[in-house]
């Protein structure tokens, strides 16, 4: 699955701010539309590296469908930051 | 053998049952035995690793967490990675070119870090979550005092 939403919150001494839900579903219409050209890219760094572009392929998506469920939260007496892919 | 399933096959021998009855208890005792035998080889040593590397097999999460105090400054880190990303992050690995291998490996040497490329393999994660049944890391430095652990789950 690959991710949905990202959800960061960053508060610190003097800067608050609400946490932020980013619909990255809404990027994959302009993903799909410059698949081609990403895959052309993708195709030549592949037969440039000689390597199978196909492989290439698999390895990045299993990276982008790997990123749900990522949760990063980092915090200190004065600040937070937390960083959610799901 | 089992007291109930000698105890059927006495009745069948002595004709209280017919032989579709007897298969019918038989297999009626089935989940219980194979739930005895579950229980059983819970019991023997060595059984312990083998149910925790089940478990650990389904390990979905790498966590670390991370609890500092600077100075009196309360620090924690908590940070959840999906096993799934590094398992696509090792394979990321084999992505980079041969001849690139050796260059790489001395850089990362002279950069402190032993690392030989050609040897991280999706075979190493998993024998590393294997072992990485709870791992706890003390740091006491002269201010600072920092307790990490890294586990899955």
């Amino acid at each position: 699955m690959i991710p949905s939403f990202a959800v960061l919150q960053v508060e610190a001494p003097h800067f608050h701010m609400p946490r932020l839900w980013l619909p990255l579903f809404l990027l994959w219409i302009p993903a799909l539309l410059i698949s081609p050209i990403v895959f052309i890219v993708i195709y030549g760094l592949s037969m440039a590296g000689r390597i199978s572009p196909w492989r290439a392929i698999a390895v990045f998506w299993s990276i982008l469908c790997g990123f749900p469920g990522t949760h990063v939260h980092v915090s200190t007496q004065e600040s937070k930051v937390l960083v959610r892919i799901l | 053998m089992n007291e109930n399933r000698r105890q059927i096959l006495e009745m069948l021998a002595a004709g209280k049952i017919t032989a579709d009855e007897a298969e019918k208890l038989l297999t009626a005792l089935e989940p219980d035995a194979a739930a005895t035998a579950a229980e059983f080889a819970g019991k023997l040593p060595g059984s312990g690793p083998q149910s925790q590397s089940a478990a650990k097999a389904r390990a979905k999460y790498l966590r670390v967490l991370v609890e500092a105090d600077e100075k009196g400054k309360p620090t924690t880190v908590n940070v959840r990675v999906p096993m799934q990303l590094l398992r696509a992050g090792v394979r990321l690995a084999s992505l980079i070119p041969m001849q690139a291998h050796d260059e790489l490996d001395a850089t990362l040497s002279k950069h402190g870090i032993p690392l030989t490329l050609s040897q991280i393999k999706p075979e190493n994660l998993e024998e590393l979550i294997d072992h990485l049944e709870d791992l706890s890391v003390d740091v006491d430095a002269k201010e600072e005092k920092a307790k990490v652990r890294v586990f899955c789950e």
